[in-house]
């Protein structure tokens, strides 16, 4: 059987993340674990942003309520780390049916501006130290992650955590492409109409999108806060938001390698150019703007399926 | 009762920095249909340019001091419109016809660009408006204080709003603004220039954000490189209170917005304060999309 070109780019791929922790750079390996992360979180924003085409604006939201549930639980209340995993997925799940069915039905540009503001009203209850649980300004430290005599955070182990969700989340999403639902989403995002009139809700369909999005990036924030050990609002407030919305769409709606690339530029280029830290968000900003004039689509435009060639061939 | 006057009085002068600031989201989105995020940061660059200025000209020393503030305000406005300009110009108008949200990443990197480019050149560090630009007059009635700069803002920004609402209705080109806004093609069939338009709407809004600019540098006196995401957020809940896309809509969600705000730091908490505009902002979009003067906007899905 002939492989696609594609499936050799993401054996490559994969093949790169399995033998990169023989590098054996302890700075490296940190910086690809948060790679891995947050392509997890972009791909995560991708299903509601990219696949179901819902200006989602808000969706550290989600990623936050994970790290946070882990923090909460393990520092609050001393309960292993382990036992937060059912509820990193389910708790955000939730929250984002309760917060995304209100307004699924808004125009583009509102449902952004809607989501932004339940970012921020996230981001100030965590500042605010809601029932003194979420720890202020400041954040939770000392996130202890010791599960079966093994600790979680030695940098090896976290790394292939991360990469094994990463893994999880693009078998996840090759699954979704095929399955009806993410058949429904595709066909709701080019005519919603049309897609109602044949009996596809398309309001089910979204808010099925936020969910699936809010519980992968809900796991994302469990592995996020294991290795850094300690949450901040910081991290989940909605500049994060806006650079997760800008990877997906300068890399390409629903396109993986595009957000891959996407991840890699806005988390890995600047480790390499540290000198222009500083400058790191004036340069994106130029960046955006070009690479949205030179190719509007994004870099890697997704293409969806061929018509089969007894459609196309002339009779 | 004294409370809630001085807080009335607070907020309206909030108020007219939120209505001038929406006022510039408004036009755009109402010809372009684009969230300008980068219109924010104009607002800050302009708080900035206005400070540079004021040390400038005040250290010539022979101007009077009421020639220069006026002289700050005018330059900043002309700078300020111009990079308006030259912002449509180079990161809007090449994607007028691509997918929507091409524009919108547009935007947001304009607003990065500007942001991080305030902060490259003043640095990070939060800069000081001098105490003495306007008079340190205020007047006690009825047990309320209003400042100078208080009763200044409010009293320019409604002479701003007048001209302007006589400037849409009563011009050439404020009917060709309207025109455009219901409908962009058919405009250009009707022979009006679509590009000056837009490239008018920028002025204006860029005038009335440079103003509202100012105002914040004199009122709150303390200026950052990202006030511009803060402001520019508020101001942009005022449009859509008001109705995006609908002037008067604007003026009127603004004012609203700051009473809302003074009200809630005055009697609730000032710590909650931000959470409380944005839970009224998803409100509104729930309960009444279209704003209180707006048009609509729900898909008929």
């Amino acid at each position: 059987m002939k492989l696609k070109k594609s499936t050799y780019g993401y054996l490559l791929f994969f093949a790169v993340l399995t033998l990169f922790p023989f590098i054996n750079d302890p700075k490296w390996l940190t910086v690809i674990t948060t790679f891995c992360i947050y392509s997890v979180v972009a791909l995560s924003v991708d299903i509601v942003l990219g696949r179901a085409g819902m200006f989602d604006m808000g969706h550290a939201l989600f990623f936050g309520l994970g790290a946070y549930i882990t923090a909460i639980m393990n520092v609050q209340f001393g309960i292993n780390v382990l036992y937060a995993l059912p509820l990193v997925v389910v708790v955000p799940a939730i929250f984002a049916i309760a917060l995304s069915s209100p307004i699924v039905h808004l125009r583009g540009d509102y449902l952004l501006v809607a989501t932004v503001g339940m970012n921020i009203v996230f981001e100030q209850t965590l500042k605010n130290n809601l029932f003194g649980l979420t720890g202020g300004p400041n954040g939770i430290f000392g996130v202890d992650s010791y599960v079966f005599g093994f600790s979680l955070d030695e940098p090896l182990t976290i790394y292939y955590i991360a990469f094994f969700l990463l893994l999880g989340t693009l078998l996840l999403i090759r699954n979704l492409e095929r399955s009806k639902a993410g058949r429904a989403l595709h066909y709701i995002q080019e005519d919603p109409l049309a897609s109602e009139s044949i009996g596809i809700s398309a309001r089910f369909y979204r808010v099925f999108s936020f969910a699936l999005g809010a519980g992968v990036a809900g796991l994302a924030g469990w592995v996020f806060s294991i290795q850094y050990s300690a949450v901040s609002p910081e991290a989940f407030n909605f500049m994060t938001s806006v650079l997760f919305f800008a990877i997906v769409l300068v890399g390409g709606k629903a396109s993986i390698p595009g957000i891959l690339a996407g991840t890699f530029i806005m988390f890995v280029l600047p480790e390499i150019f540290i000198e222009f830290a500083t400058a790191r968000y004036f340069f994106f900003g130029i960046a955006m703007i070009l690479s949205m004039i030179l190719r509007p689509e994004g870099m890697f435009p997704a293409k969806y399926g061929k018509l089969p060639k007894y459609v196309t061939e002339d009779k | 009762m004294d409370i809630f006057l001085q807080q009335v009085v607070n907020g309206l002068t909030i108020g007219s920095i939120y209505a001038l600031v929406a006022l510039g989201y408004t036009m755009v989105y109402g010809v372009m249909k684009l969230i300008n995020f980068a219109h924010g940061d104009m607002v800050a660059l302009s708080a900035y340019i206005g400070l540079v200025l004021y040390t400038q000209l005040a250290g010539l020393g022979f101007i009077p001091q009421p020639l220069t503030v006026v002289l700050v305000f005018l330059i900043t406005a002309l700078v300020i419109a111009i990079f308006g300009v030259l912002l449509e110009r180079i990161a809007y108008r090449p994607l007028r016809t691509a997918p929507r949200l091409s524009a919108v990443v547009s935007a947001l990197g304009a607003s990065m660009m500007i942001q991080n480019g305030i902060m490259l050149v003043w640095g990070p560090n939060i800069l000081i408006f001098p105490a003495d630009i306007l008079p340190a007059i205020s007047w006690n009635v009825a047990g309320v204080t209003i400042t100078f700069i208080q009763a200044a803002m409010i009293i320019i920004t409604i002479l701003l709003m007048i001209s302007l609402t006589l400037f849409i209705n009563y011009t050439k080109m404020g009917t060709a603004i309207r025109a455009s806004a219901i409908n962009q093609d058919a405009a250009k069939l009707m022979g009006i220039n679509v590009n000056l338009v837009i490239m008018i709407i920028f002025v204006i809004g860029s005038i009335l954000g440079a103003v509202g600019g100012l105002f914040i540098g004199m009122y709150y006196r303390g200026i950052t490189f990202n006030l511009g995401w803060v402001y520019g957020l508020n101001a942009f809940i005022a449009a859509i209170l008001g109705g995006i896309g609908n002037i008067p809509g604007s003026m009127i969600g603004g004012y609203l917005l700051g009473l809302f705000t003074a009200l809630i730091a005055g009697y609730v908490s000032s710590a909650w304060a931000e959470a409380f505009t944005f839970i009224l902002l998803i409100l509104i979009l729930i309960v009444r999309p279209t704003g209180i003067l707006g048009e609509r906007v729900a898909e008929k899905v």
